[in-house]
Parts: C-alpha cells; sequence; structure tokens
C-alpha cells in the first residue's frame, strides 16, 4: 500500500512536471532545453546514483 | 499511369520498409551513448572499478548495434538519389546541406571516436576516455540533428523558396531552416524517445541478471542508473510529444485532422477521442468513445479555438487547387519562354498553391483543363490514411504512459533496495524492452504516413517524387533489401543474446585506465 502511494504521488508529480512544460514551452527554445535537459539528466541519475551506493552498504548482494 | 503509380507505390515501400528497419538501430545508439557516458562518469567521480566494468560492458552491445544502425542506414542515403531522383532535385539545394554533413558527423565524428572509446580503455587517461565517451554520445546525437532537419523541412518547408527557372527549392535562410520549430521538437523528441529506449533497455537486461541472481552488483547499478535516466526521459519525450501536436496544429493540420480522427470542425471545447475506428470512406468514426472536452486545450493549449476537422479542410485544399492552377499553366508558359512578363507575374501571384495544382495533375495533364469532380479528388486526396495515422499516434502515446508509469516503479524500487522482493517486476522488465522500439516505429508512421500525399507538405506531391524505374526494378530490389535487413536483425539478435548471455564477467581482464603518466613512467621504467 505504501508503495501504491509513493507511487501515485510520484506519478503526480509526473503528470505536473508535463503540464508545465506544456504551459511553459509552446514553441520553445527545444535546442536549448535539449543541452541543459541532457546535462541535468545525466547529472542526476549520475549522482543519485553514486549517493545510493554510499548511503546502502552495496556488499550485501542479497538486497538490491 | 498505372505503372506509374505502382512503382510509387514500390518506391514508397521500399522507402518505409528500409528506414522501419534502420530505426530498429538508431535509438539505442541515440540514448546508450549518452547512458554510457553517464555510467562513465560516475566511474571517474567515484574511481570505483565496478562503474568502469559497467561501462565496458554496455559499450560492447552499443557497439553491435551501432555497427548494423550505420549499415542499414548508408542504403537510405543513396535511396534518395535512386528511387527518388525527382524529389532529390526539387530540394537537393536544402537537403544537400544537412544530408552531407550528416554523412561528416556519423562516420567521421561518431565512428572514430566510437574506436577510441571500445579500444581506448587502458590507453587513454580516465578523463581523455571519458572526454571520448562524451564525444560519442555528442557526434551521434549531432548527426540525427542534421537528418532531422531536413525531416523538419519536408514536414514544413521554412526558409526557401521556389525557383521557377532551376524548378527547385533554393535556399533563402539556414537559420530558418535549423531553427525552425519543427526541426527543433522533432530533434528534441526524437533524441530522448532515445534515452528512453536504452534506459528500458538496460533496466530490462539488468532485471534478467538479477532475476537469475547473476553479476548482481554490476545489474543493480546498471538498473539504478538506466531508471533515474529514463524516469526523467519520459517526461521530456511526452513534452516534447506535445509540442509536435500542438506545431502540427498550423504546420500540418491534415496530419493532425488524422491523428485525432476528426473528420468534422471540432468547436471548442472539443472531446478527445481515446478509441475510433475511422472510415476513410464514409469519412466518418464508425464508433468512438471520448474523453470530453480534453482535445482542445490538449491540441490548441487554449480553452476556445476551433481544431479544422477533414471536410473543411478539403474544402480549404479544393480553394487552393484552384488558385495553384494558373500558376502551373503560368509556370509550363515560362519554361517555353522566361521572358515572359504577364506569365511572371501570374506565376508569382499564385505561386504559393502551386503544389497543390500539382496534386491535380496525377489526373488531368492539362491542369486548366481540370473538371470539378477531378479537383473534388485531387481535395481528398490531401487527406492521409487517417485509421494508420490515428492508432499509431495512439500506440506512441499509450506506450509513452506505459513507460513513465514503469520506470517510475523501477526509481522507487532500486531506490529503497527492495527490489529483490519484487519479482513480479524482475520479470516483467525485460517484456518491456520491445515496447520503446514499438513506439519509436508508431512515431515513424504518424510523423511520414501523416504527411501524405507530399514529400514536401504543400510544395511536392508523393507521386511525382519518384524516379521512372520498372516494376521489376522496383521489386526485385525491394525483396533484397528486406532479405539483408533481415539478415542483419537476425545476426543483431544473435549477437546481443550471445553477449547478454556470456554477460560482463568476461571483461575482468579489461585494463583499468589510468592517468597517462603512469603508463610513460611505465615505458620509461621498462
Ligand atoms: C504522449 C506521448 C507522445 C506524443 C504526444 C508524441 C507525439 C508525436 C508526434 C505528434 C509525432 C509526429 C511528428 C511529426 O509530425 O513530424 C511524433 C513522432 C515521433 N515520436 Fe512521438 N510522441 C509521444 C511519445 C513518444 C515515445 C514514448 C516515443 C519513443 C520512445 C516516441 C517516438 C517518436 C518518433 C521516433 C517519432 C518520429 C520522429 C519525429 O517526428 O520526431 N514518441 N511523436
Amino acid at each position: 500500500m505504501k508503495h501504491v502511494l509513493i507511487f501515485l504521488f510520484w506519478l503526480f508529480v509526473a503528470v505536473v512536471a508535463i503540464s508545465l512544460t506544456i504551459v511553459l514551452g509552446e514553441r520553445g527554445a527545444w535546442y536549448f532545453a535539449w543541452v541543459l535537459g541532457t546535462v541535468m539528466i545525466v547529472l542526476i541519475a549520475a549522482a543519485g546514483t553514486a549517493v545510493i551506493d554510499a548511503r546502502y552498504d552495496e556488499h550485501h548482494d542479497d538486497q538490491y | 499511369m498505372q505503372e506509374l503509380d505502382t512503382v510509387i507505390e514500390l518506391s514508397r515501400t521500399q522507402f518505409a520498409a528500409t528506414a522501419l528497419y534502420h530505426y530498429l538501430f538508431v535509438p539505442l545508439t541515440l540514448g546508450l551513448s549518452v547512458l554510457l557516458a553517464t555510467m562513465e562518469t560516475i566511474y571517474v567521480i567515484t574511481g570505483r572499478d565496478i562503474y568502469r566494468q559497467m561501462t565496458h560492458f554496455w559499450s560492447k552491445l552499443f557497439a553491435i548495434n551501432f555497427a548494423l544502425g550505420v549499415a542499414t542506414g548508408l542504403t537510405m542515403e543513396f535511396e534518395f538519389g535512386t528511387n527518388w531522383s525527382t524529389y532529390s532535385h526539387f530540394v537537393g539545394d536544402i537537403f544537400g546541406a544537412p544530408l552531407a554533413i550528416e554523412g561528416l558527423m556519423a562516420f567521421f565524428l561518431e565512428s572514430t571516436f566510437v574506436g577510441l572509446m571500445l579500444f581506448g580503455w587502458g590507453k587513454l587517461s580516465r578523463g581523455k576516455h571519458l572526454l571520448v565517451t562524451y564525444m560519442v554520445a555528442l557526434g551521434s546525437n549531432l548527426s540525427a540533428l542534421w537528418i532531422l532537419v531536413a525531416n523538419g523541412y519536408m514536414q514544413n518547408p521554412v526558409g526557401s523558396v521556389f525557383n521557377p527557372d532551376t524548378m527547385r527549392m533554393e535556399l533563402t535562410s539556414l537559420p530558418d531552416l535549423i531553427f525552425s520549430p519543427e526541426a527543433q521538437a522533432k530533434f528534441v523528441h526524437t533524441s530522448i524517445a532515445g534515452y528512453v529506449t536504452a534506459a528500458i533497455f538496460v533496466v530490462g537486461i539488468s532485471s534478467f541478471y538479477l532475476l537469475r541472481r547473476r553479476h548482481i552488483e554490476l545489474a543493480k547499478r546498471s538498473f539504478r542508473v538506466a531508471a533515474l535516466f529514463g524516469v526523467f526521459a519520459t517526461v521530456g519525450v511526452i513534452s516534447l510529444g506535445d509540442a509536435l501536436g500542438f506545431i502540427n496544429g498550423s504546420a500540418q493540420p491534415t496530419k493532425l485532422a488524422a491523428m485525432e480522427g476528426l473528420w468534422e470542425t471540432a468547436e471548442a471545447p472539443a472531446g478527445f477521442n481515446l478509441i475510433a475506428w475511422p472510415n476513410q470512406e464514409e469519412k466518418r468514426n464508425d464508433f468512438e468513445l471520448q474523453v470530453p472536452y480534453l482535445l482542445t486545450p490538449l491540441v490548441t493549449h487554449t480553452f476556445d479555438e476551433s481544431i479544422p476537422g477533414v471536410s473543411d479542410l478539403e474544402v480549404d485544399a479544393e480553394a487552393k487547387i484552384r488558385d495553384g492552377i494558373p500558376a502551373l499553366t503560368a509556370l509550363q508558359t515560362l519554361r517555353e519562354n522566361p521572358d515572359d512578363a504577364e506569365a511572371r507575374a501570374t506565376f508569382e501571384a499564385h505561386q504559393d498553391n502551386l503544389g497543390y495544382a500539382l496534386l491535380v495533375q496525377r489526373y488531368v495533364e492539362d491542369v486548366s483543363q481540370a473538371t470539378d469532380a477531378q479537383i473534388a479528388k485531387a481535395a481528398a486526396d490531401t487527406i492521409p490514411p487517417v485509421a494508420p495515422v490515428f492508432w499509431s499516434f495512439r500506440v506512441m502515446v499509450v506506450t509513452a504512459f506505459l513507460m513513465m508509469a514503469f520506470l517510475i516503479l523501477a526509481v522507487i524500487y532500486s531506490l529503497r533496495n527492495t527490489l529483490h522482493r519484487h519479482n513480479w517486476f524482475l520479470r516483467l522488465a525485460p517484456w518491456m524492452i520491445p515496447v520503446p522500439f514499438i513506439a519509436n516505429e508508431a512515431g515513424w508512421i504518424v510523423a511520414e504516413l501523416g504527411r501524405q500525399p507530399w514529400t514536401v507538405y504543400g510544395q511536392l506531391p508523393t507521386w511525382l517524387s519518384a524516379s521512372t524505374h520498372s516494376v521489376g526494378y522496383m521489386i526485385f530490389s525491394l525483396v533484397g533489401f528486406v532479405l539483408l535487413y533481415t539478415l542483419f536483425i537476425v545476426i543483431e539478435m544473435y549477437l546481443m543474446v550471445k553477449f547478454i548471455r556470456l554477460g560482463p564477467s568476461e571483461d575482468t581482464h579489461v585494463p583499468q585506465t589510468e592517468p597517462t603518466q603512469r603508463h610513460s613512467s611505465q615505458w620509461s621504467e621498462a
């Protein structure tokens, strides 16, 4: 149940994010957005993974 | 005429087949290159060897896909010249530059750096190798940029003018061409669709390992980085999809009408057809299930604008055909006598709708003699095949939201370290791998079939664009391509499955990338 609620919360956040981009950027400077967005995606994915790595003791193979 | 129709249909089938085959490889290259750069960034920042092994393992799968993608893409560039020579002449001035840059980017920038990325481990310093991987990511996406600029032009021809003396479109503004809203949104949508594809691919294969409890250290981290990477990408791809739909509203209203199954103009607030059975012959939907009020804000980004339907668009097209006919007759006069001032003035007054007059020439050689019935037939031709466009669009949208939900769950489970308790999810993940590929193919069907009957929207009809090959030649080359490309797909699947089964454990011998100084000192010690 907890997971379902968390899932619904993040789904809601994603829908809000999509709606915001739709409102803000009808004919946006999309090339620029691509550069910024790609850098952001790379950095968040890299940082997120590294932080989680440091947080959990990753030597426990049975937990992932 | 019948033979010509068959040749055109065969040329279209051949291009569609080669493009759809080719596009089975492209999105993974676009996305996996950026994902590899992300993995290697973590390696360089944290210094943990597991991330080097990860980058190395996934780059092997990248290499297989890249090689076959380039091989299948090559033929398409030649096809423009061999099968679509009228089209190539007509837009050569505009298409030539982006296509040449694309070729240079793909074959020099991208391929050179791919070689360095694959074979540079242990030879380049960490920082340099990371830079090389970033160049691969940039190179593959930039080479896609140029072909999408060219495709954007076909959807919305800007920055050019038709020259009656050379009978071709000539470039008037390179910035207008490159920065057109269609090209911009198209590039970003397509590139990010590649990110989503790569994310689902890596999550799927990592889940396969986790389920079998193999290569856990590598798989759980690959899963995590790909899930995080993908979840943001799905938000991006949906936003840009909306932007493309919005742009189509003004640039290609006929495509929009087909995408939404709109036979009559939809007054605000219009309902969105969730499901419908479009019936092209009777110009109506045999069945429709609507979400009320949704369509108007979705497509127009307002609450009060109407959206033109097929019937009004046909009336509009009829008017344009009638307006374009004097331009075409004047053009024929100008070809015989370029100094005829009256013909030039007539041409200039009506040239905006020249393309529409070319549509009616399919039914009557001398367009000034066109009957009302022939004009009506040509106007009906301006509507693309509604059902396949409508359904391909829905497939793309449904899969987008499915992948978004899937990746949100993947991030939640992975960040909370609870994946091992959700075997159902790990079992589902490999089955998700085909989903982004289906979405990508559906996207191209919407873009290209939705543009019909034009190769260059509003300017050059498809029926006039093809070369004059014989039917036999077209069938021979079509069968040849289908067989060859099927073989490529089989090779790709075989190699992928082989290397996935082998897994990353074979990788341990890969030399760790160290700073260059260390190597030179080793040399001097020796
Ligand atoms: C709600 C989600 C989406 C919407 C509204 C959307 C919308 C569109 C539209 C309107 C086009 C036609 C562009 C044109 O007319 O030229 C298109 C094309 C395309 N879409 Fe999507 N799309 C969505 C999701 C996706 C997803 C998830 C993928 C793949 C993972 C994808 C891949 C493509 C591709 C490859 C093309 C052809 C290239 C292009 O025109 O950009 N789309 N999309």
